[in-house]
């Protein structure tokens, strides 16, 4: 029995680029407990909903997070069209389905590349970011931002893409792909990649669904739930299978999203074919009055908007439950008993994004 | 398990083309549709205010009395929210970003926009200060040409 | 870049940002643009920096950090605001956790706009930045060499 010592993680680490403070409580090498504290970056937005007018507000729920800004966006419209009652073209559904899967295989890119350098090793690192750059790339083509796509609107979406563009974007894509199931590969056999990742981490499928995991934490833990399968935007005509691993590792969690990317690459494919012709915008008209649940998929898991408007230009209140927040309590129990120098791996493993769990 | 999967992989990249860009040296081409700083066309801009309003970082400042456009770059969040707003079409996004700077400072944009005049008798006190000649130099486009290297 | 004389140091920090340009300057460490042939490293370490790029605005709780990290660095330091946040507090300006952009905390030498700010406009920033880092070099000579 050692001593008991307490390790503070963050705020500045070279891990994560973003700053979560963790108090690791140490007995010898291995962390008994981990105690989070939070609001370095909180600034408050759901407030600014009172202030700002409900279609301007949109370009704040977009900032909710830089990484997958899309999916805040169009979740917030979806929220405030269900409670409008307004029916968005079919087109514009399809192009937020195609920019969703842009941004699941950009942002599980990233955080590869992420993990990647947490286990020290930087070659992989720079390949994934390198084929990363080629899916923003085409968001950048059709939306005009590389990482704040802007193009989200409640009635539909800011800008067309038309059809040549698409068939070009799905050709890079293609590329992409291809270099991307090279990355797998060393992901799936690489000697070193397994050392540091199998076995680290355990999440049993219990402990995962009773703290309430979110999204690829809870799939690499054998639970099968998707929300795509609920169907929203063009979702209710493509076919999703969600990808589930057992071995309820850190490993598993990496193979979750590497196959992942490779749907949203296939996806997007197949949207870049079947987007049908047609407007994009449908002009709301009054104030959302009522509430509403949305409930979409982002890279990270489940995300939940809740949107209660009163009848005038601000709605009265606007909150958002994201998969991070979610993913914490499941953090916390993983990292007692894993040893010190795993901790930045396994913080990784949720895909942290703290920006949006703070807001 | 396949031992040499990075080996490969590595290798593989010593004999394609760099993938890093020369970005200083060699001037970054942007996508046309690429959102970047806002531009405004000063004559055909009615002082309308709209874009003002509509501006959810309050970045713009139109003065209809100094019949001026003012933005503040280091305000503005590239969304474009005034351009679907403006009712005349006179602002557009050019596709890159305005150059870092190392003092805060807006641009003031005078527009040369007469007022129609229903009534004759204030007409020509508005008249009066004659509206300044369409700028030779349109001011938004000057930041464009000494752009470091 | 024949100008460039030193390769500058960079510790960065997410002040209370949407983590969009977070990504941008991490982009710029990677194959793409690839700030490491300028001599440009990230490092984690305040005390082994010049420059401090913060991205984000302040806010109750990271001021005290900003601060340290600020003041940790050694002479002459550069801090550069990157993204609209960082330089005015943008779309986040009237929440009410919002203490501002970076200079309500401590002095700013560059401001990089952009929503999120382009890794062009970064590379841009840094390189303003090292030339303002010359300047305060030479200023710091001169006054060493007075006394």
């Amino acid at each position: 029995m050692g001593e008991r010592t307490v390790i503070p993680f963050g705020p500045q680490h070279p891990v994560l680029p973003e700053p979560i403070h963790i108090d690791l409580v140490v007995e010898d090498e291995h962390v008994v407990e981990a105690i989070p504290s939070f609001g370095f970056i909180h600034r408050g937005l759901e407030k600014l909903v009172e202030k700002k007018d409900f279609h301007e507000f949109t370009y704040v729920a977009e900032r909710v997070c830089g990484i997958c800004s899309y999916i805040h966006g169009m979740g917030y419209c979806q929220a405030v069209e269900t409670v409008m009652n307004i029916q968005i073209p079919p087109r514009a559904k399809w192009l937020r389905t195609f920019w969703c899967e842009l941004s699941r295989a950009h942002s599980h890119l990233l955080w590869a590349g992420l993990l990647a350098d947490a286990f020290g090793f930087e070659n992989l690192f720079m390949q994934c970011w390198r084929i990363r750059e080629t899916v923003l790339d085409v968001i950048e083509e059709t939306t005009g931002g590389r990482v704040i796509f802007g193009s989200a609107k409640i009635g539909g979406v800011r800008r067309d893409v038309d059809n040549d563009t698409l068939k070009r974007c799905a050709v890079k894509i293609a590329s992409a792909a291809a270099e991307f199931e090279e990355l797998k590969k060393v992901f799936r056999d690489d000697y070193s990649v397994k050392q540091r990742l199998c076995g680290i981490g355990m999440l049993s499928r219990d402990d995962a669904w009773t703290l309430g995991a979110v999204g690829p934490t809870l799939r690499g833990s054998g639970v099968r739930t998707d929300t795509r399968l609920e169907g929203y935007a063009a979702y209710n005509e493509l076919k999703i299978e969600p990808i589930v691993e057992t071995a309820c590792d850190s490993y598993a969690r990496c193979m979750v999203r590497m196959h992942e990317v490779t749907q949203s690459f296939d996806l997007i494919q197949e949207i870049a074919a079947r987007t049908p012709e047609g407007p994009v915008f449908e002009k709301p008209s009054g104030y959302p009055n009522g509430e509403y649940f949305a409930r979409l998929e982002q890279p990270r898991g489940e995300v939940i908007y809740y949107v209660k408007g009163n009848g005038t230009k601000n709605l009265s209140r606007f909150r958002v439950r994201t998969p991070t927040f979610a993913n914490i309590p499941p953090l916390l129990h993983m990292l007692q008993g894993c040893e010190l120098a795993d901790v930045g791996l396994i913080v990784l493993t949720i895909d942290p994004c703290i920006s949006c769990a703070e807001r | 398990m396949k031992p040499l999967a990075m080996t490969k992989l590595s290798l593989k990249s010593l004999f394609k083309a760099p993938a890093t860009v020369a970005y200083p040296a060699i001037p970054r081409e942007y996508f046309t549709g690429t959102r970047g700083r806002i531009l405004i066309e000063p004559s055909t801009c009615n002082l309308c205010v709209i874009c003002d309003v509509r501006c959810p970082t309050k970045a713009i400042k139109v003065d209809r009395k100094g019949q001026t456009w003012t933005i503040d770059r280091l305000r503005c969040i590239q969304c474009g929210a005034c351009i679907e707003a403006c009712p005349r079409k006179c602002l557009s996004n050019e596709n890159r970003y305005s150059d870092p700077v190392t003092h805060k400072e807006t641009l003031t944009v005078p527009i040369p926009f007469v007022p129609p005049a229903p009534k004759p008798k204030p007409a020509t006190s508005a008249a009066a200060p004659t509206p300044a000649p369409a700028p030779a130099a349109t001011p938004e486009n000057s930041d464009a040409k000494d752009r470091p290297v | 870049m024949s100008f460039l004389k030193r390769s500058p140091w960079i510790v960065h920090y997410d002040g209370a940002s949407c983590n969009g340009c977070d990504i941008e300057v991490l982009a710029c460490l990677t194959p793409r643009y690839d700030v490491e042939r300028f001599g440009v490293v990230n490092t984690g370490n305040p005390k082994h920096a010049d420059i401090l790029l913060i991205t984000g605005y302040i806010n109750e709780q990271s001021q005290p950090v900003v601060k340290a990290i600020y003041e940790q660095m050694p002479e002459p330091r550069v801090v550069v605001a990157v993204g609209i946040c960082a330089t005015s507090g943008g779309i986040f300006r009237e929440c009410y956790n919002t203490k501002g952009g970076v200079d309500s905390t401590i002095p700013v030498d560059v401001y990089v706009p952009g929503c999120a700010a382009r890794p062009e406009s970064i590379i841009d920033g840094v390189v303003k930045a090292i030339a303002v880092l010359e300047e305060k070099h030479l200023a710091m000579k001169k006054a060493r060499a007075a006394s």
